[in-house]
């Protein structure tokens, strides 16, 4: 009799629309859809916030992107490459650009890189933010990655740099643009 | 029907068990994880905090450090620095208190590791830091070294982790030389 009341009282196309024709069939396709969710963010894709301005203007603040951990299952990461590092673990990572690969030599000459003594192009660099860092030469290790934000009008000694250990690059980096990501903002 | 009921029945007393079990005997990683967790509370304080309750957390803080603990911090754009003691430590948090509105300490993704003779362990971990209850924060990975006196476990060392250094991570923390 209740079912009957509830049929009066919501019309058949909004029960459907909500609930489907076969609620029990609705049920198994949410709790698939959860648990697909769940490996996803496990395994394939971690979602992220950026957070800090060392990644600008190719990444604001605030905007919303992906790691992809498969990324480097086949691969070893390669220069330029966006990547997430893990600190102690992965809820906060740090979002840094390769710049020099293991054995390799790096240098910056007055906001020039150099890779092994020669000049490294950085075409995703924004003109409108020039650098002027110059940093002594630093080879890397045997599986040491050397990682730079691309924001290098920052002060050299406030931004977090260095050679990252291939264990703690976590993936890269999914999309060019961040999604959701507020108006462009100098800081 | 019933067979059903009593295996999920017996199942949840199995769990339930368990459950109990881990609370009247807590591994040491359980027990450590929890001093972590009580460091950072103590740790954080906001501008509605009395002074009572403040002065209550700056004593509580001296229970999870040996006397000689040493926070050795060692972060991008500051000169190195060394704490030695609980005393230092005590008032480098009563000036903390005097200078900011408000501090927040979070330690995240603790990973302990207890060493062979049970006696030593390390918890590495990301810290959080929000000052004055701004939006932005401050994130340091660190390595906490503790060892058990007279049945408790005491931090003896606090130390900042290079996550970024050309040095194999191995070398830069060695744990439990106690």
């Amino acid at each position: 009799m209740a079912t009957d009341s509830n049929h009066s009282r919501f019309p058949r196309w909004l029960r459907i629309l909500t609930i489907g024709r076969n609620p029990r069939l609705t049920l198994i396709r949410i709790a698939v859809l959860i648990g697909l969710v769940f490996l996803m963010r496990e395994l394939v894709l971690i979602p992220i916030r950026i957070v800090g301005p060392s990644m600008m203007p190719t990444y604001q603040e605030r905007g919303i992107n992906f790691v992809n951990r498969l990324a480097y299952l086949r691969a070893e990461p390669q220069r330029g490459d966006v990547v997430a590092i893990r600190y102690a673990g992965e809820h906060r990572m740090l979002m840094k650009r390769i710049l020099a690969l293991p054995g390799e030599t790096i240098e910056f000459r007055n906001g020039q890189v150099f890779i092994n003594d020669k000049p490294l192009p950085e075409p995703y660099l924004a003109k409108d933010y020039p650098s002027t860092w110059t940093i002594p030469p630093q080879q890397m290790g045997p599986d040491r990655y050397y990682v730079v934000g691309d924001n290098r009008t920052m002060p050299e000694r406030q931004h977090v740099k260095g050679a990252a250990a291939r264990e703690r690059i976590v993936g890269k980096v999914l999309l060019c643009k961040n999604l959701f990501a507020p108006s462009p903002s100098r800081r | 029907m019933q067979k059903l009921v009593r295996t999920l029945a017996l199942a949840a007393l199995i769990v339930l068990g368990i459950w109990v079990w881990r609370i009247l005997f807590p591994s040491p990683e359980h027990v450590i994880r929890s001093l972590v967790g009580n460091v950072a509370e103590t740790v954080s304080f906001n501008a509605k905090d009395g002074n009572i309750s403040k002065a209550y957390k700056v004593s509580k803080l001296q229970d999870f450090f040996t006397v000689d603990v040493e926070i050795a911090v060692d972060a991008p754009g500051y000169p190195p620095h060394t704490f030695t003691g609980r005393d230092e430590i005590t008032q480098a948090l009563l000036a903390a208190h005097s200078r900011l509105n408000g501090l927040k300490v979070e330690f995240l993704d603790v990973n302990v590791k207890v060493g062979p003779d049970k006696q030593t362990a390390t918890a590495n971990l990301t810290a959080q830091a929000n000052f004055n209850g701004e939006r932005d924060f401050s994130i340091q990975e660190l390595n906490f070294l503790l060892k058990k006196i007279e049945g408790k476990w005491k931090i003896y060392r606090i130390e900042t982790v290079k996550t970024l250094s050309s040095l194999p991570s191995a070398i830069q923390a060695n744990p439990v030389e106690a």
